[in-house]
């Protein structure tokens, strides 16, 4: 079997027997976005408008090299932008000129009051 | 605690003073607010399962875990049907997962991962480990057991027979492990405070305090 | 003439099950993950491609989830079993006792009679 063969035949995210790093019994408390994050995975899918299957398969077609450089819920949110495109619900502009205005926001009043929210 | 949501300010902690704005904070904030505002989602709904999430810890686990040792018609009720008997207790499944429940013995010991993705039974437990959605873990777990128990500092013996459940379904699975000596005179609540997150994926076992107490 | 069985045990006969609705394997059931090599989803790990396992429990039929992946989240459904299978049966130079063992449920299409083989 050819190694092209190999690497089209095993997805990303399949990874058991396969040599891996040693194991370090690590962990770390979420910060608020990657919470956010989880929420908002399980609200897209009660609504069925990104099923958890969905996500799973959306994290594997972002390919070996970036499910490899991205964190857990990195991936994920990632996976949810390429699917609402796909849906036809957002489009890649939207989101882009989206996320400038959060950004100049968030820079503007990087630790606002939150009394005055 | 609440968490910020679309349109809120972010809390003083959140940020540091010179960094940029984190790239994924700033695409989780705008795709909340797009499908907010397209009617997708509704306000609040994101806040409201953070706080969902929030209660959901080891000690509901480890309650349902008290109550089947405690109480052998639960155990039993438990063992056929995880997820209807666990709501008995109250803990509500807020998604379309079921549970199985994998009873250690002395001569059975489980084992749970998740090889695919990170399956995880959140209902009962809250969210997993890092290590738990991690490579090592998920790529050991299914090959060496034994080796990676030890790892834990859990040596089963060869007598023993290990039952690694790989979880790819809607199903989750907790471990319900072996109730330790010298509890007898335990009360629900104590021995509920000895069941451990990584006791019910089945990588330690539950140990009593030396002084008995649990601690 | 057939004796007819009490009304209790009776079925309608004008009635016919959903495709997949009657689950052709029974626990005990001795089966074999079959060898293919789906493109962009699956949830069969490849380390069981092939290997021989026995059926433990049904599980409740759903949805297959190589097409959920790709947003279907309706119509017939099929069954999952939880399978068990040898370590010894995946992994030929397993480090452990034989009676050691690896359970997972499989989606039944996915899955061949080894009764025969």
């Amino acid at each position: 079997m050819t190694s092209i063969e190999d690497f089209m035949r095993r997805l990303p995210n399949d990874v058991g027997g396969q040599p891996s790093p040693a194991f370090q019994r690590v962990d770390h408390e979420l910060k608020p976005w990657e919470k956010r994050c989880h929420a908002l995975a399980d609200v897209l899918d009660f609504h069925k408008i990104i099923s958890t299957e969905e996500k799973r398969r959306g994290v594997e077609a972002l390919g070996t090299e970036m499910i490899g450089r991205l964190g857990y819920y990195e991936r994920w949110l990632t996976a949810f932008a390429v699917i609402l495109f796909q849906k036809g619900l957002l489009t890649p502009t939207q989101l882009a000129e989206r996320m400038a205005v959060v950004e100049s926001r968030f820079r503007a009043d990087p630790a606002p009051d939150p009394a005055a929210a | 605690m609440h968490e910020h949501g679309p349109g809120e300010s972010r809390p003083h902690d959140e940020i540091t003073e010179t960094g940029p704005p984190d790239y994924f904070d700033v695409l989780e904030t705008a795709l909340e607010e797009l499908l907010t505002e397209r009617n997708l989602i509704r306000p609040g709904e994101v806040r409201h399962q953070i706080d969902v999430l929030d209660s959901r810890t080891p000690a509901l686990g480890a309650k349902v875990i008290a109550r089947a040792w405690v109480d052998a018609e639960f155990r039993a009720r438990l063992l056929a049907d995880g997820r209807g008997t666990c709501e008995e207790l109250g803990i509500t499944f807020y998604d379309d997962t079921g549970l199985i429940v994998l009873e250690n013995t002395a001569t059975v010991h489980n084992l749970v991962v998740c090889t695919l993705c990170s399956c995880y039974p959140r209902p009962v437990l809250g969210l997993p480990p890092d290590w738990y959605k991690q490579k090592p873990y998920r790529a050991r777990a299914v090959v060496e057991p034994r080796a990676l128990l030890a790892e834990f500092g859990t040596i089963i013996p060869d007598e023993v027979e290990i039952r690694v459940t790989d979880s790819t379904s809607a199903l989750r699975f907790l471990v319900l492990p072996r109730r330790p000596e010298g509890t007898d005179d335990f009360t629900e609540e104590q021995l509920a405070a000895l069941v451990t997150r990584d006791a019910m994926i089945g990588v330690v076992p539950v140990t009593a305090g030396k002084d008995g107490s649990g601690a | 003439m057939a004796e007819q069985p009490p009304e209790s045990a009776r079925t309608l006969i004008e009635v016919v099950p959903a495709l997949g609705e009657v689950a052709p394997l029974r626990p005990g059931d001795p089966v074999r993950v079959v060898i293919r090599f789906p493109l962009g989803h699956y949830r069969v790990p490849l380390y069981l491609r092939g290997k021989t396992g026995t059926v433990e429990r049904l599980v409740t039929p759903a949805i297959d989830n190589e097409e959920e992946g790709f947003g279907r989240n309706a119509g017939d459904r099929r069954y999952y079993y939880r399978i068990v299978f040898p370590m010894t049966e995946i992994w030929t130079d397993y480090a452990g006792p034989p009676h050691d063992n690896l359970r997972i449920e499989v989606f039944e299409t996915w899955l061949e009679s080894a009764r025969h083989a």
